[in-house]
């Protein structure tokens, strides 16, 4: 059992790395690989990059490609992660870190924000991902004080909640794209996901939340496994659900909000990511949530690759490529249990 | 604090009014309150002189980009900003454009970027090794900075508002690509051409009502038109027409076609052409045959190109419109020589 469980985990970081080499690699303009080693190793020695090497193959490399791909490795394991929490606590398979309006919110800050249009003196760049974020942690503050009866928050209540709070904002967003027509388009770019702000300024925003929310979700996999028995059976045998539930779901709306800010909404990865994990290696929560940190990564930065050269130089929303081609592997990997009686 | 569920429910519904309130009341994307550029005029480069002296600009976001020499690698971001280019002579130094760039013929040869509709393909630009990015206002001042922290140079144009925009336009461009007599020509005769038709239009006696289609595919019954304070709006008023767009609050939004019948517009243009709407198609359309343009048979195709790209094609576009809005004075064959066929013979030629 634990050498399987290892040898998961190795699988999981192989392809991890691998995934992390091709995303520097490979982009919209062709670089050769002597290229990438020579201006790495120049600038690992504090040396400027050689000459005969075109002058942007340096801030290609350093400025977009290494920034961009470490935005996508932590936007890919927050959605895996929160996944995974959400589907613990809701016991359902169709959760995703979403549930909650997580992502609504967002788009309507970020929405509101390009109507708005203030001058790019206040804030700047950050504006819109500040407002995403606060949108998207705001609505499920909402959502959440009107799920609780008497001092708990039954899932039920919630889950309905949530879809109620999320049609709202989702209306009010829809709305507001089409009286500021001008905006129209940059509101899309933000809600079909992709990361636009490039550099490393992003990345250290989104640092912090990333490491406070994914090291309370991977602390959780106990509790969530207790969960899984249910909230009555939990209680007894000695969790304090009530406050589990809420440590945990703020941690993982908390992960997901950060994710969406910068990122854009990239929807499939959080449902699919603790899917393909649990189909593969089993329900127990305290690895679950750490496969699908890994499982994320990987599948977002398979397909923002994609998304970067399928038309280079033009790139498509990574949104769109996560559930094109993410579908399509995630009905092989069910299959494949299916036929080998992995399922119940 | 929270007991009463629907005073929470309340606050939420206000708080989202008020969001939607301060979003809507927006006012659309401001010109940038423009300092006048100002330029450090260059004098004509003549052929012997050893070393050119610098150039110095400042863009419509107040950045003051310098240049050693005029740009010879130049990446364009606009088809109005490739136009203009081309206009002035300036063709050889443009290395590659975005992807809507396709007029004049030549500039359409020129390596693409891709698209600008999902971000800015910053690989594809730094690939071109521009010594020079200009842009227009589609481009944010966001990311305006991406590029410059990128290391780029990026010259920002305002979409001009009048023609004289248009003209401080085409002298910036000039000036960074060495160009000045060559658009010195350009501007003169650009003006003689206008201030041409303004002075026939003394003798026009009627202000036709138009309405200048968009889009009506989304929504036949609410077609999308320009509002007031758009270039479009300004030329028909120049055009001595009145635009029926005006009546709207936004400078692009949608008509009901009930205020439409309505307004009773004397001529329909049809800026939607290009994506096979003909004037067949909008007899049919429910609830139009009411409108005086349908009824009289002045439904008629236009080249959006001629007042949506703020190039030098502008003027052309207000000749067209000139010939279109009072066909009684322009039908000449010397104002109508020059402007695309298909679109003057169905007014002079029905």
């Amino acid at each position: 059992m634990s050498k399987r469980l290892s040898s998961a985990f190795v699988l999981h970081l192989a392809l991890l790395t691998l995934a992390v080499t091709l995303s520097v690699l490979m982009g919209a303009v062709p670089i050769p690989l002597r290229d990438v080693l020579r201006v790495a190793l120049a600038r690992l020695q504090g040396a400027p990059p050689p000459a005969d090497i075109p002058s942007y193959t340096a801030t290609i490399l350093f400025q977009l490609r290494l920034p961009h791909t470490a935005l996508m490795l932590l936007t890919g394991s927050a959605l895996g992660v929160s996944g995974a929490a959400y589907q613990g606590i809701f016991r359902n398979p169709l959760a995703d870190p979403y549930l909650l309006g997580v992502a609504s919110g967002a788009g309507l800050g970020a929405v509101a924000v390009l109507a708005w249009n203030p001058s790019p003196a206040l804030g700047g760049m950050f504006l819109l991902p500040a407002a995403a974020f606060g949108g998207g942690v705001l609505t499920v503050l909402v959502v959440y004080l009107l799920a609780r009866v008497n001092g708990h928050v039954p899932t039920t209540a919630l889950i309905l909640a949530g879809v109620a709070i999320g049609s709202l904002t989702a209306a009010l967003t829809s709305f507001l794209m089409l009286r500021s027509e001008d905006t129209l388009h940059r509101a899309l770019v933000y809600l079909f996901g992709g990361a636009p702000l490039s550099g490393w300024k992003p990345v250290l925003a989104v640092l912090p939340y990333w490491l406070a929310g994914t090291a309370v979700l991977l602390l959780s996999g106990h509790a969530l496994n207790v969960l899984q028995f249910g909230e009555e059976q939990a209680q007894q045998l000695g969790l304090a659900v009530g406050r589990a539930k809420v440590v945990i779901l703020a941690a993982a709306s908390l992960t997901a909000a950060a994710a969406v800010a910068f990122a854009g909404i990239i929807g499939f990865v959080g449902l699919v990511a603790p899917h393909i994990a649990r189909l593969l290696w089993g329900e127990d929560y305290r690895r679950l949530v750490a496969l699908s940190l890994l499982g994320g990564a990987i599948m977002l930065l398979l397909a923002d690759l994609l998304a970067r050269i399928l038309l280079a130089p033009q790139s498509l929303p990574v949104g769109i490529v996560t559930a094109l081609f993410g579908a399509p592997f995630f009905l092989w990997v069910l299959q494949r249990t299916k036929r080998h009686g992995g399922m119940r | 604090m929270f007991r009463n569920k629907f005073l929470v429910v309340l606050l939420v519904a206000l708080a989202a009014l008020a969001l939607t309130a301060c979003g809507s009341s927006a006012t659309p994307t401001p010109a940038p309150t423009a300092l006048p550029p100002t330029a450090t005029p260059l004098p004509p480069t003549p052929t012997a002189v050893p070393s050119p002296t610098p150039i110095t600009l400042t863009d419509g976001l107040g950045h003051t980009i310098t240049l050693a020499k005029p740009a010879q690698r130049i990446v364009s971001l606009a088809p109005s900003i490739t136009e203009s280019l081309f206009a002035i002579g300036a063709g050889k130094q443009v290395v590659a454009r975005d992807d809507n760039s396709k007029y004049p013929p030549e500039a359409a040869k020129l390596p693409s970027i891709g698209t600008l509709w999902n971000g800015l393909p910053l690989e594809a630009i730094l690939a071109q090794k521009p010594d020079l990015v200009i842009a227009a206002e589609i481009i944010s001042p966001d990311q305006v900075k991406q590029m410059q922290d990128a290391g780029l140079t990026v010259f920002w144009q305002a979409n001009p508002k009048d023609f004289d925009g248009l003209y401080k336009n085409l002298q910036d461009l000039a000036v960074l690509t060495g160009h000045e007599k060559e658009a010195s020509v350009l501007i003169t005769d650009l003006k003689q051409r206008v201030n041409t038709i303004e002075d026939i239009l003394g003798e026009a006696k009627d202000e036709p009502l138009v309405f200048y289609e968009l889009d009506a595919s989304t929504d036949p019954s609410n077609p999308w038109t320009s509002g007031p304070n758009t270039f479009i709006s300004y030329t028909i008023k120049m055009a001595k027409g009145r635009n029926a767009g005006d009546v709207l609050d936004k400078p692009w939004a949608q008509i009901s076609v009930e205020k439409l019948v309505e307004l009773n517009p004397d001529i329909i243009l049809l800026a939607d052409a290009p994506y096979g709407v003909t004037p067949e198609k909008v007899a049919q359309r429910a609830g139009w045959d009411a409108i005086k343009a349908v009824k009289d048979g002045k439904v008629y195709p236009f080249d959006p190109n001629l007042l949506s790209v703020p190039g030098p094609r502008l003027v052309d576009g207000l000749e067209t419109l000139a010939v279109i809005l009072h066909p009684d004075i322009f039908c000449a064959a010397k104002f109508t020589q020059r402007l695309e066929q298909n679109l003057v013979a169905p007014v002079c030629q029905p």
